[in-house]
This record gives structure tokens, sequence and C-alpha cells, in this order.
């Protein structure tokens, strides 16, 4: 066997050339998206849109990606070196599977990233790769994702780098493999071929740019493209404020110590043109499946940083070498095999929350309250409509925390995470579940001159008896507020509220038994407020009031604000008004 | 005396008018200046043009309009005061709508917000009712508690009220209650129904869908009744007037009015519906639309003669489950700016010179080199002839710009930046054309470019030639392109029913009663905008998924179906996925979810009219010769007048023509000839 050949990129670089490949691989990713959602089959691909796509130089640098997750941009080089390691003889036609997040880079198991190298003239010139969330990959759990797993044992079907396809033909045993380690076969391996056709139309549009423009000219502009990401980011961080910042955040519990908080504790270090990110403080490793991997921990600064710098810049890894990233082995930024990762987006946004919290100390005026996080619900079980198993998979925002500027957004995903919700008639239509309740949460929006967004309630009905799995956070330690703002509300999970039975589940539980009949309530958390609540401008008190945002109590309690009641209409009462914010 | 037809297209400066003779296929443009304030004075102004030639209006008997009235109103927020009703317990559908951020940087932007919505949660009122997802009915309508809260909205003055109840698209009964009784408790108040407008699964985009047509139908209707009492005034009478909606058919005046969301794209339909004409005229049944103007450019794909539609869009954010001509808009325009930054990367766009400074050449103050700029250095346009002369560019100032801010910091000749920077731009463009076609299975080579806009055709050459396309179509009339395109759309009505059914387990019949219900419903409507039964006709067709699969498929059939033909059915939804997504699972269950029909009023054809050669020389058309430069050359190049150009002539490229409103450039080896429609048809090089 022999390493493929590889080309010399030429240092010469015309800027007409390099803007057009530019803009090309921006069409070819694009393009690979597309034909991804559109192909998808579990719900969550279809519906939720939790996958995505990029392409990769052969070394495994994302060059270019078609931003739906923006955690992903640290998955993609991570898997891709997992099969560099694993193969030394790739060969067009060949397609790799892998969800390993201590062999690759996927975030947990139901992430299966499906990667295949791109040829020219014998030689590999990349790759073209898509990460998309599985409904079910096994282990105990529907869903995969146990909030109690101990081991990544416990977290379903795990693949290292493998090889799916040989010379366009697919391995029908690896295929076999997974359709007997999941609870929904159909789909996964549907999703699966999604991806793969995805894929190939990468290779194929890739390979007619290199034909165009030659090897050497092509990839010496993937180079380039590289270096000006990261040369832009340097130069933004250069004329930040050298000094030394630091910000820590709490996720609830790791699922199984239920009630010890989690800490990510970072300090940045800011010098001319390097910055650095140090989690050496974070918690020890969890026992339950709160753990990150590296590669996500690098997604979540990449994230801030094209947050505070520029929404508009070239997205691919050149952006990873412009900051370093300091992370203890064994700690829950960076954990020993096998310890458990299903859970890891409640880490993800704490992460980002504090490396925000550090950064809006050089940059006030981006400066926002923590978000709600995210979190998904997951119900498992046997259809009564059509007999086979199912996977009902939902993913659900909150409250999106206040700006220095405005009120925060309600009901929206926030930070890294970007799911849509799911449509109540495709759930009713597909799943034995009704929703008898969706709607924003008054007063769950943190207290500031900007208001946090408001959290969202879903009440359902279980209409047939279904395992129940929830991970979700800020269920017990409320997203904070910033610049004397209020913290957003909690969140909260309740099954059979106000009826017998009632229990309250903790942030992340897997594998309630519900029974046909059985109803809960999903609360999901507000954003934090920013700024004084007492110098808010009274009149968007009021009309908070009238929309059914914020109580009369809380507008009096929080805000010093008083109103009076003519008809269904509420108005300002200057004077008691007055009276109120004086008085504090 | 003979018939006429008048169509105008209100544009943003100017409102585009032609006029057909029915009898001698005679046919004139005009173009007058918008009154954006009331747009139907200049409509007005351009019959009077008619009537002042001795028309009489009473022989006016068609009239088409494209109108911006409702894509401004939402645009600028200037719709009624609108009132929601929903479902109880389910106010979150409008507030969180699809919950995402839109892909790509608002991922990333702090301060991003969605649009602002357009009712808001004190004028939203919630229903006591309930229907489960196979219609049943698990909790009647609350009719005493309705009343109630149709008073509080009475109190809010609202003006429209939109209704979205959920599986409404299963069992409207609810809706149709509800909205009785805001009839009787407010009189003179405009319902938009979700099971009328867009009865189709998945509540946010009906209800988004729903809410749009109430903001913005009050406004359109009043703009329409004016029209039509104006019309009526000046004698114009016909029973025939037209307005062009979002998906490339007309609506009648009083259908239009209930259906405002349907015209939210009214604009650029009519370009597209005036390129199908093209079809018929040219031969060529597939093309791309290019319109480029000075700060966008519109892509748009006709397949077999047939619009590519989609079924789903966001208008200014906002999302809207209609069908709608498929147009993809990119910031390429002639006002595009170049630019070098200090990390050396050069940049096109998406920046634009606007028409203040404008580019450099204009001599208006500009220093920043555009992309009219690079046209101008590289000889692609004159500095004589641009708007017939009436406005001169100047081509030093042009250089300078180039060389200040692309050529110097590159190290390059000004000739060969200019040259590159245009190529960025085509390449940006051609990528908006490869979304709408080779991105969705269409094998470009077999599709001619149809160039119009005051820059498509300087830039068309170039890019169908990098496309692999068959060739450049020039039409005569590129500036009033869109007017064209009104006077002989067909009345087209949209109808829709979600209903989800495994294709293994259904039967003809049933899928045949569904289509019947809607057949009856679309020709009872044609019947009642006077088309006769001959010149209605009925297109069917399913939308289809792999049970489980997020999106579907429109797949066109032909009804009533026979026996046997769902099996054809299921294998060309396998080949068409193949063809459009590059797989196919043919042992995966198959789902209908939608059955659509459209209703089509045909409107007898114009054959527009043909020229004779009248034997002028090519020579004659020769205004001058300059240099043009192609592919990093310069060669000396003839510039012919349009008006210039027999019918019939053929020549090669290198060459340049120049008419009033544009300028075409053809490389060399294109060849070129002039049709009997006096289009240029430009071949491959």
């Amino acid at each position: 066997m022999s390493a493929p050949k590889t080309i010399d990129a030429q240092r010469s670089i015309d800027a007409v050339e390099l803007e057009i490949i530019k803009a090309s691989l921006d069409g070819i990713v694009q393009e690979m998206q597309n034909s991804l959602f559109r192909t998808g089959y579990s719900t969550i691909v279809r519906e939720s849109q939790d996958a995505s796509c990029a392409l990769m130089d052969a070394r495994g640098q994302v060059v270019a990606q078609h931003v739906v997750l923006p955690l992903h941009i640290g998955s993609f080089p991570a898997c891709c070196e997992a099969v560099l390691r694993a193969y030394d003889d790739i060969a067009e036609g060949d397609a790799y599977l892998i969800n390993h997040p201590y062999e690759g880079g996927s975030p947990h198991a139901p992430d299966m990233c499906v990667i295949t190298p791109a040829f020219h003239a014998g030689a590999l010139v990349g790759f073209c790769a898509s990460i998309a969330h599985k409904g079910d990959i096994g282990g105990p759990v529907p869903g995969s994702c146990s909030g109690q797993a101990k081991e990544t044992f416990n977290e379903g079907l795990h693949l290292p780098a493998v090889r799916y396809q040989r010379g366009f033909q697919r391995n029908t045993e690896i295929e076999r493999i997974i359709a007997c380690n999941s609870r929904t076969p159909e789909l996964v391996l549907g999703d699966i071929r999604g991806q793969l056709g995805s894929s190939r139309l990468g290779e194929q549009r890739l390979n007619e740019l290199i034909g165009k423009f030659g090897a050497a000219a092509a990839l010496a502009c993937f180079d380039r493209l590289l270096e000006l990401s990261e040369r832009r980011m340097r130069a933004a961080i250069a004329e930040w404020q050298d000094g030394r910042y630091e910000a820590e955040r709490f996720v609830d519990d790791d699922g199984v110590r239920l009630n010890q908080p989690v800490r990510i504790h970072v300090v940045v270090e800011k010098k001319g043109d390097h910055i650095s990110f140090d989690f050496t403080g974070s918690d020890d490793q969890a026992v339950g499946p709160a753990n990150i991997r590296p590669p996500l921990v690098r997604g979540a600064i990449a994230y801030c940083l094209i947050a505070l710098v520029d929404p508009h810049i070239f997205i691919n890894s050149g952006l990873m070498n412009a900051f370093e990233l300091k992370t203890r082995e064994g700690s829950i930024m960076n954990p020993r095999f096998p310890a458990p990762v299903n859970t890891y987006n409640p880490t993800v946004h704490a992460t980002v929350e504090a490396v925000f919290g550090a950064l809006v100390n050089i940059m006030p005026a981006k400066a926002r309250a923590d978000s709600c996080g995210s979190r998904s619900i997951i119900l498992g079980g046997r259809s009564t409509k059509a007999g086979q198993s199912y996977v009902q998979y939902e993913i659900l925002g909150g409250g999106g925390g206040a700006r220095a500027t405005k009120d925060g957004q309600s009901g929206t995903s926030v930070n890294q995470s970007n799911a849509k919700i799911a449509p109540i008639e495709i759930i009713e239509s597909e799943f034995p579940t009704r929703v008898t309740r969706f709607e924003l949460i008054p007063d769950s929006g943190g207290v500031g001159r900007f208001r946090g967004g408001l959290g969202i309630r879903r009440e359902y009905v279980n209409l047939a008896d279904a395992r129940f799995s929830i991970r979700s956070t800020k269920h017990v330690i409320a997203p904070e507020g910033a610049a004397k703002g209020g913290k957003g509300r909690t969140g909260d999970i309740v099954v059979n509220p106000g009826r017998e039975g009632e229990k309250r589940l903790p942030t992340r539980y897997a594998d309630y038994p519900l029974k046909g009949g059985d109803t809960f309530c999903l609360d999901t958390p507000g954003g934090g407020g920013l700024g004084d609540a007492f110098a808010r401008d009274p009149a968007l008190v009021v009309s908070d009031i009238n929309e059914g945002y914020v109580s009369t109590q809380a507008a009096q309690r929080d805000f010093g604000v008083a109103v009076t009641r003519t008809g269904r209409k509420y108005t300002l009462d200057e004077s008691a008004t007055k009276q109120l914010r004086a008085v504090r | 005396m003979a018939d006429y037809r008048l169509t105008v297209d209100t544009g943003g400066t100017f409102s585009d008018f032609v006029y057909v003779n029915d009898e001698t296929r005679e046919v004139a443009i005009a173009k007058v200046p918008s009154t954006p304030d009331d747009p139907s004075r200049a409509i007005l102004a351009g019959v009077e043009l008619l009537i002042a030639t001795g028309v009489a209006p009473k022989d006016i008997k068609y009239f088409c309009h494209g109108t911006t009235v409702s894509t401004n109103a939402l645009l600028e927020g200037k719709g009624v005061r609108c009132g929601l009703l929903v479902t109880k317990g389910f106010r979150g559908i409008y507030e969180v709508a699809e919950q995402s951020r839109p892909h790509g940087p608002a991922i990333f932007d702090i301060l991003y917000d969605r649009p602002a919505k357009l009712v808001p949660p004190s004028r939203t009122g919630e229903v006591s009712e309930r229907v489960a997802f196979d219609g049943q009915v698990l909790l009647p309508l609350d009719e005493d508690a309705l009343r109630k809260t149709v008073r509080e909205l009475r109190e809010e003055d609202v003006q429209a009220v939109a209704v979205c109840l959920l599986f409404s698209f299963l069992a409207p009964r609810h809706e149709r209650r509800v909205r009785e009784i805001i009839n009787e408790e407010i009189p003179g108040c405009n319902v938009s129904l979700s099971s009328e407008i867009v009865p189709q699964i998945r509540e946010y985009y009906r209800l988004s869908t729903t809410i749009i047509n109430a903001y913005l139908s009050p406004i359109l209707a009043r703009y329409i009744e004016n029209l039509d009492d104006r019309l009526n005034q000046a004698g114009v009478t016909t029973p025939q007037k037209y307005i062009m909606q979002s998906n490339g058919g007309m609506s009648t005046f009083s259908a239009t009015a209930k259906k405002a969301v349907a015209t939210v794209l009214s604009g650029p339909a009519g370009g597209i519906m005036a390129s199908l004409q093209a079809c018929g005229a040219t031969g060529f049944k597939n093309l791309v639309t290019f319109d480029m103007g000075g700060t966008s450019c519109d892509v748009a794909l006709i397949k077999d003669g047939e619009p590519s539609v989609s079924n789903r869009g966001k208008v200014e954010g906002r999302d809207v489950a209609l069908p709608m001509i498929d147009i993809n808009t990119v910031s390429a325009g002639g006002g595009t700016l170049a630019r070098v930054d200090r990390f050396g990367e050069l940049t096109v766009g998406p920046q634009s010179a606007g028409a203040v400074p404008g580019p450099a050449c204009y001599m208006r103050g500009g220093d920043q080199p555009t992309i009219t700029d690079c046209n101008l250095v590289l000889g692609n346009l004159g500095e004589d002839n641009f708007l017939a002369g009436r406005m001169k560019l100047d081509r030093a100032l042009a250089r300078a710009a180039v060389e200040n801010a692309v050529a110097r910091p590159l190290g390059m000749e000004i000739e060969a930046a200019a040259e590159g920077v245009v190529r960025i731009i085509n390449v940006k463009m051609q990528e908006a054309i490869k979304a709408i076609s080779t991105m969705r299975g269409h094998d470009l080579r077999d599709f001619m470019l149809l160039a119009f806009g005051g820059a498509g055709p300087l830039h068309a050459c170039a890019i169908a030639k990098e496309l692999g396309m068959a060739g450049v179509i020039v039409p005569l009339y590129p500036g009033v392109y869109s007017a064209m395109g009104l006077v002989m759309s067909d009345v087209k009505h949209d109808y829709i029913r979600s209903r989800m059914t495994n294709l293994a387990n259904a039967d003809e019949a049933a899928i045949n009663a569904v289509f019947a219900e809607l057949e009856a419903e679309a020709r009872a409507d044609l019947r009642d905008e006077s088309f006769p039964e001959d010149r209605v006709f009925i297109e069917y067709a399913l939308d289809m998924r792999y049970a489980g699969q997020g999106y579907e498929m429109t797949l066109p059939c032909s009804a009533p179906l026979r026996a046997g033909d769902l099996k054809t059915l299921r294998r060309a939804f396998d080949e068409e996925h193949k063809k459009t997504f590059g797989h196919t699972a043919p042992d995966e269950p198959v789902e209908i979810v939608s059955w659509r029909l459209r209703g089509v009023g045909r409107v007898p054809p114009v054959d527009l009219p043909t020229f004779k050669p009248t034997g002028e020389k090519l020579e004659a058309a020769l205004r001058e010769t300059r240099p043009v430069r192609f592919d990093g050359a310069s060669v000396s190049c003839p510039v012919y007048q349009r008006e210039h150009l027999d019918v019939g002539v053929t020549f090669h490229g290198p060459a340049v023509v120049d008419q009033l409103d544009c300028t075409t450039v053809i490389p060399p080896g294109g060849k070129v000839r002039v049709d009997e429609y006096r289009n240029l048809i430009i071949g491959a090089a």
C-alpha cells in the first residue's frame, strides 16, 4: 500500500483566481447542504436541520463550510484526521463513517460523520464531509442520549473511522451492523445515504473546480484562504486591549451526581495578536455525560470570536489557528476515554457564555446577558399508528439574553445551537403524542434596562406508553444577567403537573416510563437581563404588560413601574412610578 | 374597431406600458414616471396616452397590471391593523416562528432580530376548540367565548383578522364558523382563513402566510377598487382586468383583492412571463432568465416552457407558503464595488456605489471602481453611446479608479485588474444560476440565457460560456420586458389540500376524490370569472416524499388516475428523486402529503409581430470600431447599432451591439443572428 500522491501547492497566487475559487467553494458547500436537508430522512435532519457540510483539504482542514451548526467547525477536522490516521490506502470511490467522540470529533455518537475523499489525476486533493444527527444509534435509551450514562459504552454504537464504500460500492456489512444497533434503522441508513449523496455532489464540483484551475493553483488558493481567515482574526484581536480576563459558568449537574454543579472556568490572556484560552481551572471530568472533547471547545471559542470580530468572516479552519487552547487532561473539557459525553450541549453553552463573559470586558458594546441554552426531548416507543418503533425528537430554545442596546429575543435558538422547532401538526400526524399548549412564559425574561427574551412552555399528552428522555440545562442555575441585569427564569420539566403522580424530573434524565394518558410540561429558561431594571423606559414596561410579557406585579416589584387599568389596557401611573423608583 | 390589450408594470422609477392591437398585432411601448403615492395616477396617464392616439376606451378589452403595492406595504410596514385568532393555548406558534436563525452570519450576529411581528399578542385572541391529526373534533368550538374574544378585537379597532387553527387544513369547519361570527360582530372586517389561503400541513407556515394576507388584503383591495373606478371613469369598462401574481399567473381584480399575499412577487413575475413568450417565439423551451441591473441580479429557470416554481419561500424574511416563481437574487450589478483590503484580498461586492455617487465614470464624484467602470476600461462599454449618447462616460476616471483601488495594490495592469473584477462578479452570478439549475438536476447545456436589465446583455455571453450553456437571447425591448410579459399571461389559481397518505395503502379512487373536490372548486372560480368551459384547463400534481422525509417533491400527474397509475407514479417519484438528489430508495414507503391543483383560464393568445427584412446591410449598422479586451488580449471590435440590425443578418464575434438602454458584448467566435422578432440569438462560441 502506498500513501496517496499529494500535490505541492504553488506559492504565487492570482488574486482574481483566489476570489473565483472562494465564490465557487461557497457554492459547493451550499449545494451539499441543500442536498442534505432535502434528502434527510429523520425528523432531526428534515425538520430541525441538525446537520452540516464542509469541504476539507487533503490534511483535513476545513476550507469552506456553509454554516448551519457552528460547533461542527471543530468536529470536521478531528473526524478527518481519524480517517487519515486509520487508512493509508485512501482511494477514489471510498467513503468513510465515523461517530466516535474520542477517535474523531463527533460531539456524541448520534452525530455521524460521512467523509469522502476527492481525487484529481490520481492525487488526493481534499475531502467532502457532512455531520448529521441520527435519531437513534442504540444504547440503553431511545435517542441514545442517556443522562445517566457513566461510560461511552452506555451511549450507543460507536464507529471508529471505517470504510463505508470502496469503489463506490457500499459495504453492506457495516450497514447491517448499524441497522442491528438502531431503534430506527431505516431512518439512520436513509440519512447516511443522503449524506453520501451530498458528499458525492461536493466531490464532483470540487473536481470541476480543480480541473479548471489546475490542482497546484487551486490548492494554493485553499492554503491562502486558510491563512487569510487567520490573519483577519489576528488583526482584529490585535486591536483589542491587552489583558487577562477570567470568567466562570456552571452547568446544573452532570446527570449522575445530581446536586453538584459543574464548573467551567476560563482565563483569557490577550497580548498583541495572540489570544489564549485556558480552561485548566474547570472541574475534573464528570461521572455523568456532561463532558466535552477539545474539538468542541475549539468550536465554541471560534463561535465567540466570529461573533465578536465579524459574523461575515469567511469561515474555515484558519480561524482555529488564530487562538491557543489549553485544557487539562482528565477535566470536563478534556476527559479521558471512556468518560461519557452524550449530553454535551449544556457544557458547550456554558463554555460559550464563559468566553463571552470574559471577552465583553474588552468589548462592552457587544455585551450580552446569558441565554437559555438548548434542550431536546426524546420519546421512544412502538407506534400505535404504524406498529413500528419510533423516536420522536424535538429541540427547543427559549429566551435569548438581553443585548447592550436592546431586549433579548423570545422563543429562539441561541449561541451555537440553531435547530428549527418541530411543527405540531407533523408531530401529531406521526407520533402518538398530542401537544396541548405552546406559548411564551410571562415574566421569564431577566429584568434589566433591556429585558431578557422569554422562555417557551410546551405541554403534551402522551397517548401511548413511551420512554421519555430529556437533556436540558438551566433548570437549577439560571441564565446570568449582565451589568446589573436580573437572571432569566429557570427551566423545568414536570410529569403529570397538578395531577396524581406529579413528578419533577432532573435537568437531564433518561428513560422515564410514561404511560398512555400521562401529561408533561416543559418550561424553557428565559434570557438574562442587561442593565438596571429601574432604568428601563417605563413605556417599554407598560407595553410589555399590555403584550402579556410582564405581569403588573413584576413591573412594580422589579422595574419600579406602576400602572392603572382602563378596560383591558394598562397605562403608566407616572407619580406612583416616580415614587417606586425613588425609594429604592 | 380593433380590440386592444393594455398592460402596465409599475416600477420604482417608471411605469412601463405595452399596447397591442389584437387585429394588426402592432405593439407600442411607453414609459411614464411612476407616482408612488398613488400608482394609479401613472396608470391613468398611460391609458390616456393610448386614448390620445384615437383608441376608443371601450375597445380596450384586456388590462393586466404588475403591481408592487403589496410588496411595498410589506417592505415598509404599511399594512393594516390586524388581529389574529389561534387555537387556545397556541400563541407560541407565531411568537416562536421557526425558532432558528437564518443560516450564515445571523447565527453569529448577537444583534440579529427576526422581522417585527405583524400582529402583537395584544391583538391575538384564543379560540377554544381543537381538531386532531385525523380531522376528528376533540373539543367543539366555544362560540360564546369566541364572541367575547372577537368583541375585544373590535375594541382594538382591527381592520382585518387572520384565523389559523390547528389542523384546519383537514377540517375547516371551525375556521368558517369563526368567520361568520367575526362578520356578525365586526361588520366589514376583512377575514383571512388559513384553511382557504393555504390549506396545508405545518401550522407556522400556514399562519405566517395567512397573517401576511390579512395585513395586505385591505390595502390591495382599496388600491384595486380605486384603480377600477378610475379605469371605469376613463371608459375602460372591460371585465377582463387582471393583476399578475407571484406564481406567474394572472388573477381577476376581485379575486386578487381577497388574496393579496399571492401578489408579493407580482413585479418580477412579469419579466419571467415575458421570457415564456420568448420560448414560444424563439423556439427555445429551456431558458435561464438573467436580469442584471444597478445593484442586484435576478435569475430564474424555465424548463419546457414552464417557470420553476417553489412552494414556499421567504419575502423580506417572512415565510410565505404559496407557489411563487423561484427567483434567486444575488447582490451583483453595474454599481457593485471592487476593492483590495489590507490583507491583499480583492473583494467584489456586496457593497454598491448606489445612485450617488455612482460609478467613477459617471463624473459625479465617485472614485471607487464599479463593475460599470471595469466594463468601460475593457471597452465593453463606449464613452459616447451610453443611453444613446445622452450620458457621457469618462474612461480616464474609470481607469484611475481601477488603478488606485485594485491594479496598483495588487501589482497588476489596469486592464488585467478590470478583467479580473468582471470575472469575479461573473462567478457570483454563475453560482446564483447553478443554485437554481444544476443544483436541482438540470443540465445547462440545454438552456439558453435570456438577458435583460441594464447590465444583463453586457455579461451574458461570458456567463453562458463559462456555464456551458447553449447560447444567449437578447430580446428587442429589454427595458419594458416585464410589461411585455403581462400581455398574454393566463389566469392561474392554485389549490392545495394536505392529507398524509401512505401510497402503498392508497387507491386511485381515494386520490381522485380529493382531486375532484379541488377541481370543482377551481372550475367554479373560473366560471365566476366568466371563462367558458373550453378555455379552462386543469393541472394536477401530488406532493410526495419518502415516509418521514422532510421535504416533499411535487410530481405532476394526470387525473383521474386509472388503475395501475399509482405504480407508475411511484416509479416516477423514485426517478425524480434520483435526478434531483442523486440517490433513491425504491424499497422505502412513499407518502402523499398534499394534493395540488392549478386551474388555468386561458386568455386568447396574441402573436407578437414579426418583421420582414428590409435589405439593410450589416455595414449600415456599423457605428465604430473600438478595442475590446477578451481573455487578456485586446481585439479590434465592430460596434453595431441595434436599431439598424436587419432581420436575418448574421455576424460573428468579437462584436458589440449598442441600443438605447443596454449594450451586448459578443466574444470572439460567438455567432449572432437577428430573428424575425428582432431578438438577438447568440450561439455558443
